[in-house]
């Protein structure tokens, strides 16, 4: 067959469209892929982020002397709390085991940095979770180690456990009210202290346990492990470096609305295992007045302002310790208050409506505290500046002010942020409802020097490290005093319905 | 001489193979494109993508998703299918066996996202459709290219496969 001229005009006909798509489309391509990238730095107007950089520091169990520690309060918390020093429950153990294979989980716990700790003592007044602290201090699950520790020794009472010689360092997870006296007396007897949060249950307690510290000069970490999460370190970069303008306003929340979240858990847990016989009443209520043994003021002892701190104790603390990690506020000025009890009835005098103002006069700003027991939308804390908002938990959404000067120039499209950090998680590792919201609060793992790792862990490996001389706690006294201090004023402005005043050269608060 | 005539009689009409020819290119275009454009763009995956999916076969695409090993083969397979497809439908070129390979390609997307009403997600989609959607389509359309080919005579099929004097292609 001949190839006749106009044959192979019709046959190639494509090809000169081809030609033309070959020039535009790689350019074409180009300019979409740009488009997608967004450069947070240059919306910023900065040259990088540096927290975001942070590297994580080097292990110092493995040359360091070996720490003994024993815990007081085996409750919830508590158990966390040895599960970071690679402690675990032979029932936790075998909860993650199915057919000889280990959960992911597990594994990660096996994999988790070895402290060089050893468990020497455990102290609960309430026999099942002391039985059970026991049991777990015999199991330490880190690689590397054998399963088969000497159990810890039990104590009746934590003055039984400072006094045995037995401890180099102490973790207080008991409820509130026996927290500062605790680590008062285990710091005059020369141990570290890992103080759950809120860190005193009044002003009083805070001023003697600052007083302790400052003088015994042991290593005090308080558990606010925000601290370690990478949101709030770059958050506290974001405003160091003015991207926010002059902050006006800090807004803070707590929205519960089940029984648990009411801090009613009489029923929780293992709860209902607790009895007059397997519960020491009196060591448990300490020096407070005597009752008559009650299990919801044993097991619901949030609710009850002699042992716990309400919601301002007990959320509160935990936002405003987050702020302050952003913003240094310190100690208000002035605190009022306002709200009731109208809904949970049954247990104690916690209110269920609850609202505060914390008046900062010298950073010309003032802090709001809103707190709800029948709503239970997730209200993330917010900072607003004159440039720009910052919604802050675990992931940040900085929206630039409708009439902000620094980014007037910048145009974004409507549902986009001026900037937006996420931590980089296997989405497939927080399951259930419940644990998607504890880890929306900072809570959960964060992702820093290329690795997801638990805050509460790195909290603790913080204290540990710097008892031994490496580093210091982020949540030291100061911080805590300044948690304790704040949150007090607040429950103080709302008891006595008028405006409290903190008289910082006393260390005290004026009360109207 | 008349049968050395170059002017082959297609039994198409004028219009008919412009039409055609358009059709070809412009699905070719689309193809090739959407295929360039994943292999310049960095790391592209269509993890995400099937991680959503939807529909009957819902739970075959996400374990398709989070197997690293699979989803390599199937990232690979698309992007270059889209490309080789796209180029070939494009110019002309095998365009019988590219437009069958695009049916199964467009299959794939059609089934992993299908309009059925229930438990449809619209995050991969503007617009409103309910069983037929622009994938069918173009699934469709590549059909029509199938049973009305017009490579023979404006592609490069043309100088591969023989052509009988009515412009029939001889297979």
């Amino acid at each position: 067959m001949k190839l006749h001229r106009r044959d192979f005009l019709k046959g190639a006909v494509a090809i000169p469209f081809l030609g033309a798509f070959a020039l535009g489309a790689e350019k074409n391509i180009r300019k979409q892929v740009e488009a997608n990238i967004i450069d947070y730095n240059a919306r910023l107007k900065i040259d990088k982020l540096n927290a975001p950089y942070e590297k994580l520091t080097a292990p110092t169990g493995k040359d360091g002397k070996k720490i003994r520690v024993g815990l007081v309060g085996n409750g919830w918390q508590g158990e966390k709390l040895l599960q970071k020093l690679g402690y675990l429950h032979p029932d936790e153990i075998e909860k993650h085991t199915k057919n000889g294979v280990e959960s992911q989980w597990l594994q990660d716990v096996r994999a988790q940095e070895n402290f060089n700790v050893e468990v020497t003592g455990i102290c609960d007044v309430f026999d099942v979770h002391s039985e059970r602290g026991i049991e777990i201090s015999k199991n330490c699950v880190l690689s590397g180690t054998n399963n088969n520790n000497n159990p810890a020794k039990f104590y009746e009472s934590y003055r039984d456990m400072i006094r045995d010689n037995n401890l180099d360092a102490i973790i207080i997870a008991t409820p509130d009210f026996t927290h500062a006296p605790i680590a008062i007396d285990a710091a005059n007897a020369g141990l570290h202290v890992y103080i759950e949060k809120p860190m005193a249950h009044s002003i009083d307690d805070a001023v003697e346990l600052k007083k302790t510290i400052k003088k015994t000069g042991v290593v005090l970490q308080v558990g606010h492990q925000n601290r370690q999460q990478m949101s709030y370190k770059i958050s506290r970069e974001i405003y160091q470096r003015g991207l926010l303008g002059d902050v006006t306003q800090v807004e803070t929340f707590t929205n519960r609305n089940t029984l648990f979240g009411a801090w009613i858990r009489d029923d929780a847990f293992d709860h209902k295992l607790g009895n007059k016989d397997n519960i020491n009443w009196e060591e448990y209520l300490y020096n407070r007045p005597w009752e008559e043994f009650d299990i919801k003021r044993f097991f619901s002892w949030q609710r009850y302002s002699e042992y716990g701190t309400w919601s301002a104790g007990n959320d509160f603390a935990h936002w405003y310790d987050c702020v302050n990690q952003i913003l240094d506020l310190g100690i208000p000025e002035s605190v009022v208050a306002i709200g009731g009890q109208y809904h949970y009835k049954t247990h104690g005098d916690m209110p269920d409506v609850f609202n505060a103002v914390f008046n900062y006069p010298d950073r010309g700003l003032s802090m709001t505290y809103d707190a709800t027991l029948k709503n239970g939308n997730f209200r993330q804390s917010r900072i607003l500046g004159s440039e720009a908002n910052l919604d802050i938990d675990s992931a940040i959404r900085m929206s630039k002010d409708r009439n902000s000067q620094l980014y007037k120039d910048i145009r974004l499209p409507s549902d986009d942020h001026l900037y937006y950090y996420e931590p980089q998680m296997d989405i497939d590792a927080i399951s259930t409802a419940t644990s998607r919201a504890y880890f929306r609060g900072g809570y959960g793992p964060t992702y820093i020097d290329g690795r997801i790792i638990d805050v509460t862990f790195l909290q603790v490996k913080e204290w540990i490290d710097a008892i031994r001389g490496v580093g210091q706690p982020s949540c030291d006294i100061d911080k805590g005093f300044e948690e304790s201090v704040t949150f007090n004023m607040a429950n103080l402005a709302y008891v006595h319905k008028k405006n409290v005043t903190w008289d910082s050269v006393n260390e005290r608060v004026i009360i109207g | 001489m008349m049968a050395h005539n170059n002017i082959f009689k297609s039994g198409y009409s004028n219009w008919q193979i412009i039409a055609l020819t358009v059709l070809r290119v412009l699905i070719g275009w689309h193809f090739l494109y959407e295929g360039l454009y994943k292999v310049i763009s960095p790391a592209w995956s269509s993890r995400s993508y099937l991680e959503s999916s939807t529909g009957p076969f819902a739970t075959v695409f996400r374990s398709l998703a989070e197997t690293d090993a699979l989803l390599q083969v199937a990232d690979f397979l698309n992007i270059w299918g889209l490309v080789l497809i796209g180029f070939c439908l494009f110019i002309g070129l095998f365009s019988k066996i590219s437009a069958y390979l695009g049916m199964i390609l467009l299959f794939f997307y059609y089934i992993s996202f299908p309009p059925f009403g229930d438990s449809y997600s619209f995050a991969y989609v503007d617009g409103n459709y309910w069983i037929v959607n622009r994938n069918l389509i173009e699934i469709v359309s590549l059909f029509i290219l199938i049973v009305f080919p017009s490579s023979h005579i404006t592609g490069l099929d043309r100088f591969i496969f023989k052509t009988n004097r009515t412009g029939s292609k001889i297979d």
